[in-house]
């Protein structure tokens, strides 16, 4: 029963998920009516990001029912230390176009720790950088949304013996995950600039022009930036992967031992 | 000394105001905003954020790169200020003054959504934002404790690192050179976390929990994800069901985390209380708010929303409206009064 309603709780806020970061490419397709306040856009914006919190709630609640051993939230603790350290570097000197290095590390630590693991360390090392360098603002549920997801899906990839067969699979999931990243969190501002577009009677849209609209906003806007955010992925985890999965992996089995009182 | 709200209190300010800028689209109200944004961020904010963004410099590159997506992208409208040829992709055809104004008034409400931010950042601090985690999430709470006070030791750290590796004559040329940066970094990381966490486990942490959440607990936050998800989905063609729906479904979730808070027990070191001027914040937060979402007579709907399709008008002012608006500036007037301030 518990455990049912858990993986209920886990779909529904997957779905939600999805719906959230897609919603404006299907929106002006399926609803043309005007709206009595404000624009469609703006009203649904409102109400997503009011929706996104209250998802992000009650995952935190349900996935750090993992956590309650004091070496997993200590472990924890520190690694976002670290992860929050780089993104302090990071904002502070900007590296080429999108890069930003706090994506490996969180990779690495979903594919060694677990899903939960790796989704927690996620979005809460997006809410504790924000925290540091005063970049609280209405993006941070979807970073730490998207973030999340990014260590969720690294803890479910396949654990492979052969280094090498391994550090391709990273590499290339940190690649692919650069790209998305920049795909998923444009589709959050972008209904702020394109509403326009669903407003007129003129112009009936079609999910085929929204989608063309949206490929012209992110081409012009931010294919090379999200490209080399992939590349400094790869090239990163190409650098610095193997030994760091070693060395996680070697505290993993560390935290796993536990002395338990009959 | 200064007088000062408590953090709910200017949560429910943030609230109020967001929720304003993004569901108006009158330029008008919109500049009120930024200039409450501004006013309360001088009276009531200090420097304590690490970084400084310049909210102009950034303000100039979201409206260019608004204006010009706009004008690009939509040929809808009556004044045509120029034409581009026909069979050029996307960009083709008649560009409008109407779509100058929409770009600008969208980016103007992306502008105050980040001076409201920025406003927000400023006044409440890190640790009183750590304060307000609700009780249910304890373990997420100390994770983020733990990450924010190790910080600092972790840039400590790699200071240390970098020089002990310096001596021994390494030098960082490509990116493989930081490995022997990196790992020592990770793994003295984890080798604290070690040393934490039997701390931790010394002074009693985890002797009582370790329980799963309730059922109980379970089904109400799937009811509540159900009935937020459903009622997002509504909204988009009914908008006050909507609302009503995912509002029902936020009590839902309210219920779980009280549930849940009230397995946990903790002690707090430093107490905030909630005073007067607290209720007061919030009443006139909640104000303009309620003027808008309510069914007034005083209030028209096409004051408050403003669209320069299909030929550019001015935006209507209702006074009544602005001045609820202009409320929100309260505290900073509050604070700016008050005897403490002297």
């Amino acid at each position: 029963m518990n455990k049912a309603l858990a993986s209920g709780i886990f779909i529904i806020s997957m779905f939600i998920g999805v719906g959230v970061f897609l919603y404006p490419l299907i929106l002006p397709a399926v609803s043309q009516s005007t709206n009595s306040l404000g624009g469609d856009f703006q009203q649904s914006q409102a109400l997503t990001m009011v929706l996104l919190t209250l998802t992000i709630g009650v995952l935190l609640l349900e996935m750090q029912g993992q956590t309650t051993s004091a070496k997993t939230i200590a472990a924890m603790g520190l690694l976002i230390a670290a992860t929050s350290v780089l993104r302090f570097i990071e904002v502070a000197i900007p590296g080429p176009g999108g890069f930003s290095p706090i994506f490996v590390p969180i990779i690495i630590a979903g594919y060694v720790f677990g899903a939960r693991f790796g989704f927690l360390m996620g979005s809460l090392t997006m809410l504790v950088s924000a925290l540091l360098t005063g970049g609280v603002g209405p993006w941070l549920p979807y970073q730490m949304f998207a973030v999340g997801w990014v260590g969720l899906t690294a803890g479910l990839l396949p654990q492979i013996e052969n280094p090498i067969a391994q550090i391709t699979m990273l590499a290339v999931f940190a690649f692919i995950w650069g790209l998305l990243y920049g795909l998923l969190m444009n589709l959050y501002y972008w209904p702020f600039l394109s509403s326009a577009v669903s407003e007129s009677a003129e112009t009936v849209q079609r999910f085929g022009a929204t989608l063309a609209n949206y490929g012209a906003f992110y081409l012009a806007t931010s294919f090379v930036w999200d490209l080399t955010r992939g590349i400094g992925n790869l090239v990163l985890m190409i650098a610095l992967g193997l030994p760091a999965v070693r060395a996680l992996e070697r505290f993993r089995d560390i935290f796993r031992f536990e002395v338990v009182y009959g | 000394m200064k007088l000062t709200f408590h953090t709910f209190a200017w949560v429910v300010w943030l609230s109020s105001a967001a929720i304003l800028t993004l569901i108006m689209r009158n330029p008008l109200y919109l500049i009120i905003l930024l200039l409450v944004a501004r006013v309360v961020q001088n009276a009531c904010g200090e420097d304590h954020t690490a970084l400084k963004i310049s909210l102009w410099r950034l303000s100039a590159v979201i409206m260019v790169f608004s204006i010009l997506f706009n004008l690009l992208l939509v040929h809808v409208g009556q004044t045509v200020l120029f034409r581009l040829p026909q069979n050029l992709w996307l960009i083709g055809g008649p560009l409008t003054l109407e779509a100058v104004i929409y770009g600008a008034v969208s980016a103007l409400i992306l502008i105050t959504l980040l001076a409201l931010f920025m406003a927000f950042n400023s006044i409440v601090s890190t640790s009183d934002l750590i304060a307000v985690i609700p009780r249910a999430l304890a373990n997420v709470g100390v994770v983020i404790l733990i990450a924010v006070s190790y910080v600092p030791e972790t840039l400590d750290h790699l200071q240390r690192v970098r020089e002990a590796q310096a001596l021994r004559g390494h030098r960082i040329r490509g990116l493989r050179d930081w490995q022997p940066i990196i790992i020592p970094l990770l793994v003295g990381g984890l080798e604290r976390s070690m040393n934490l966490a039997e701390t931790m486990v010394a002074r009693g942490y985890g002797a009582t929990s370790g329980e799963q959440l309730a059922a109980r607990t379970r089904a109400m936050m799937l009811a509540g994800l159900i009935l937020i998800f459903g009622g997002w989905i509504l909204s988009f063609s009914h908008w006050l069901p909507g609302w009503l729906l995912i509002l029902s479904g936020g009590g839902f979730l309210a219920l779980a985390y009280y549930e849940q808070g009230r397995r946990i027990k903790r002690t707090r070191y430093k107490i905030s209380r909630w005073q007067t001027q607290d209720w007061l914040l919030v009443l006139i937060s909640l104000l303009p708010l309620l003027l808008i979402l309510l069914p007034f007579p005083a209030v028209s709907e096409d004051s408050i929303t403003y669209s320069p399709y299909p030929l550019a008008k001015i935006p209507q002012f209702n006074p009544l409206v602005g001045l609820a608006i202009a409320l929100l500036a309260a505290p900073a007037l509050l604070v700016e009064l008050s005897p403490l301030s002297r």
